[in-house]
């Protein structure tokens, strides 16, 4: 327990941040909450349908489950560049000489870009007529047949649009696991490479043990970055051809303000809070189930 | 714990109520009032912030403060779309609409209207003293299925296939007299090594266009008012020629690669440096398809063709698109002496300014300036406003309910792309259609 002043200060300090955050944070989430339980189109007055959206939801409205199939898709991609390439990186960085603090840098860009500047960006690299960065070099290499309009084709699209945002935030992640990977006692790996252990091995079972916690923490933040992933689609194809990059935030997005169902875009939104929920609880639990085997 | 808790509580809703408190309207004018009081007054716009509306309208506004001390006029314009209607069903959504705000005849603003929230414009034009200089179909594009007209035009442009007539030459192909033609056109252009058509289609509205013309000169322009009530059927004869005719287009390669992709300016790049051979567009892109910095070769060959009629057709070969731009509204909230008084003004004005400025305008008797070193052209396409038949084409993103609108702009691009087949896409659009047009027109 606090003694009485300590009790104060915590409270002063603490009080206008967590207001705030109830205010911004949970007092629209509990709007939206209330409101999937309305039909509303913003004008008229509110009516109350009771489940009738989340009803619709689950079992009427398959552009909902092609945007929650997308989402999962986008989620992988930028997973893969968020955890996978930013961890390679951040290895190599660290076995790098000279050029390493240039090389951090240049990683980093692409984060501090606004985010419209880099879907025109990608607009021009996808673009097929006049051809972009990607056709011109596939048909430089000889590779021609495979040149085709990136962000036009079903297929292609949905990589296509999701990529951007995972390139984009790789230098970031990067940077945080570089900096576990600092922190990773130089013993233990001397130590490692005595008994013979190959640069795989020292990975394995020694970096990467131990910056599993830093690792997980990135993998947090970057689906609950992903799973809100918005911007980028809706610059880059606005959800399109068709639905082939329709992601759940897109589509909500458009039933609230082109549908004008505000109602329904409540309870995609709901929907959208309750996933982030159930993938940071999925992340956690496998963090705990690591912890203990190990 | 439980005390603070309770306190926290308290304070939350203290502070909602406080900002809800003050979403209140701002400055409420007295009905009864007679007397003109300058105030500041604002115009949620959807127009390029450096178009000919904007500064005749900020300079004509000018003028009025200078004579009535206190006035002045806020644009605030947001000209992407989108991000437009975004704002305004925010601002309607917490009554918060400003003076004057732009809008379609949309199923959206028909329940502002329904609310009373708009100003009958056709009373406020009859009492200025105004309604009868304006052109019938200038204020025709203005209009609700019922004939209620709730805002005023600022434009008045006509939409044409521009063409270019060396590329057509090369082809060995002639100007199409039918919708079918432009068909049979594609291949022979394709195999020169030009793109037919180019289109933007990252916005969705011109795909929309191609769509209505079937049926425009088919069945005529009350076809899509039967069809976004359900009505009329997308699977029936009229629509489902449509449908073929825009499957058509697609399986002929009538639209260049990648289309979907390409945004406005694409679309208007590809014609203007030569790559394409057609570009549908209307009259307010004159200046850059006639402009002297375009390639000789591109601007001496460029010309145009109004829409091509089908066999049969019961709307004249003179009768097409025709638009005359996003309207104003006028809130009724707001509406007061001082808003009369200065409306008065800038429509008294603002025809005569727009006509010396190169435009069509949308009133009656005013003949555009055409710019110094225009090409012929210029003076040409704007003399067709002289040959214009009394049916228009409407476009169809304004009289569709939103979310069906949505869809038909996804699926047509799929259709067209060959990712769809026609009885899909007539399926899907029946489908939405039945479930949603009774939320608008019920």
């Amino acid at each position: 327990m606090l003694p009485g002043r300590s009790r104060a200060s915590v409270l002063v300090f603490l009080v206008p941040p967590l207001l705030l955050y109830l205010v911004a944070v949970a007092l629209p989430i509990v709007q939206s909450l209330v409101l999937s339980f309305f039909s509303w189109d913003g004008v008229t007055d509110l009516q109350a349908v009771g489940f009738a959206n989340y009803v619709k939801m689950f079992t009427a409205d398959p552009i909902f489950w092609r945007a929650f199939a997308n989402t999962m898709v986008y989620l992988a991609v930028c997973l893969f560049f968020q955890l996978g390439v930013s961890l390679f990186v951040a290895n190599l960085v660290s076995y790098a000489g000279r050029g390493k603090e240039v090389a951090k840098t240049l990683y980093l860009l692409p984060a501090i870009i606004s985010t419209v500047a880099i879907a025109f960006l990608f607009q021009r690299i996808y673009s097929y007529e006049p051809p972009g960065l990607i056709n011109q070099i596939l048909s430089t290499v000889g590779l021609g047949d495979l040149a085709r309009p990136w962000l036009s084709e079903v297929n292609t699209v949905l990589v296509a649009v999701s990529a951007p945002e995972g390139w984009r935030f790789t230098g970031l992640y990067m940077l945080i696991l570089y900096a576990a990977i600092l922190a990773v006692p130089k013993e233990l790996e001397e130590a490692a490479r005595l008994d013979g252990a190959s640069t795989w091995q020292v990975f394995a079972h020694v970096r990467f043990p131990y910056i599993r916690p830093v690792w997980v923490t990135t993998m947090i933040m970057a689906s609950t970055y992903s799973l809100r992933g918005f911007d980028i689609p809706y610059l880059l194809t606005n959800g399109g051809p068709g639905q082939a990059s329709e992601l759940l935030t897109t589509y909500m997005f458009k039933t609230a303000f082109r549908s004008t169902d505000f109602g329904y875009a409540s309870t995609i939104a709901v929907f959208i809070v309750i996933e982030c929920i159930i993938a940071v609880g999925l992340i956690l639990l496998v963090l705990k189930r690591g912890t203990d085997n190990s | 714990m439980k005390k603070t808790l309770a306190a926290l509580a308290g304070a939350v809703t203290a502070l909602s109520l406080a900002l809800t408190g003050c979403s209140g309207s701002a400055a409420q004018p007295s009905p009864t009032a007679t007397e003109i009081v300058p105030r500041q007054i604002s115009w949620l716009l959807s127009r390029p912030a450096d178009g000919s509306v904007i500064s005749i309208v900020k300079k004509l506004a000018d003028e009025y403060a200078a004579k009535h001390p206190g006035f002045s006029l806020n644009l605030i314009t947001t000209p992407d779309r989108p991000s437009y209607l975004q704002k305004l069903q925010t601002l309607a959504a917490a009554n918060q609409l400003p003076e004057l705000f732009d809008t379609d005849a949309t199923p959206f603003t028909q329940k502002l209207v329904k609310q009373g929230k708009l100003v009958d414009v056709q009373k406020m034009l009859t009492d200025l003293g105004l309604y009868d200089k304006y052109r019938p179909l200038a204020l025709a594009y203005q209009r609700f299925d019922d004939g209620g007209l709730y805002m005023v035009p600022f434009e008045f442009e006509l939409e044409f296939f521009w063409y270019n007539k060396a590329l057509f030459q090369k082809a060995g192909v002639s100007v199409p007299k039918t919708l079918d033609d432009i068909v049979s056109l594609c291949k022979p252009l394709r195999d020169s090594g030009v793109i037919p058509i180019s289109v933007d289609g990252q916005d969705g509205w011109p795909l929309l266009r191609y769509m209505s013309y079937q049926p425009f000169r088919v069945a005529g322009p009350d076809y899509i008012d039967k069809l976004k009530k359900g009505e009329a059927k997308m699977g029936d004869e009229v629509g489902s020629k449509a449908v073929q005719w825009m499957a058509n287009l697609g399986s002929n390669k009538c639209f260049q690669d990648g289309f979907s992709s390409q945004g406005y300016t694409d679309a208007r790049d590809l014609f203007t440096s030569g790559k394409s051979a057609m570009y549908q567009i209307g009259t307010w892109e004159l200046a850059s398809l006639t402009s002297k910095d375009l390639p000789a070769s591109v601007r001496d060959n460029v010309d145009f063709f109004t829409l091509p009629t089908v066999d049969g057709a019961v709307t004249a070969d003179n009768e097409y698109t025709v638009v005359s731009g996003i309207g104003m509204a006028v809130s009724q909230q707001t509406y007061d002496p001082l808003m009369k008084d200065f409306l008065k003004f800038v429509l008294d004005n603002y025809s005569e300014r727009l006509a010396a400025s190169g435009h069509l305008t949308p009133m009656k008797g005013y003949e555009p300036t055409i710019p110094d070193g225009s090409s012929e052209l210029y003076k040409r396409a704007l003399a067709e406003v002289n040959n214009l038949g009394e049916k228009i084409a409407f476009p169809w993103d304004t009289k569709l309910d939103p979310t069906t609108n949505t869809l038909m702009q996804q699926e047509l691009t799929l259709l067209v792309q060959g990712d769809s087949t026609p009885e899909s896409f007539e399926q899907k659009i029946d489908a939405s259609i039945a479930e949603n047009a009774p939320k608008f027109f019920g």
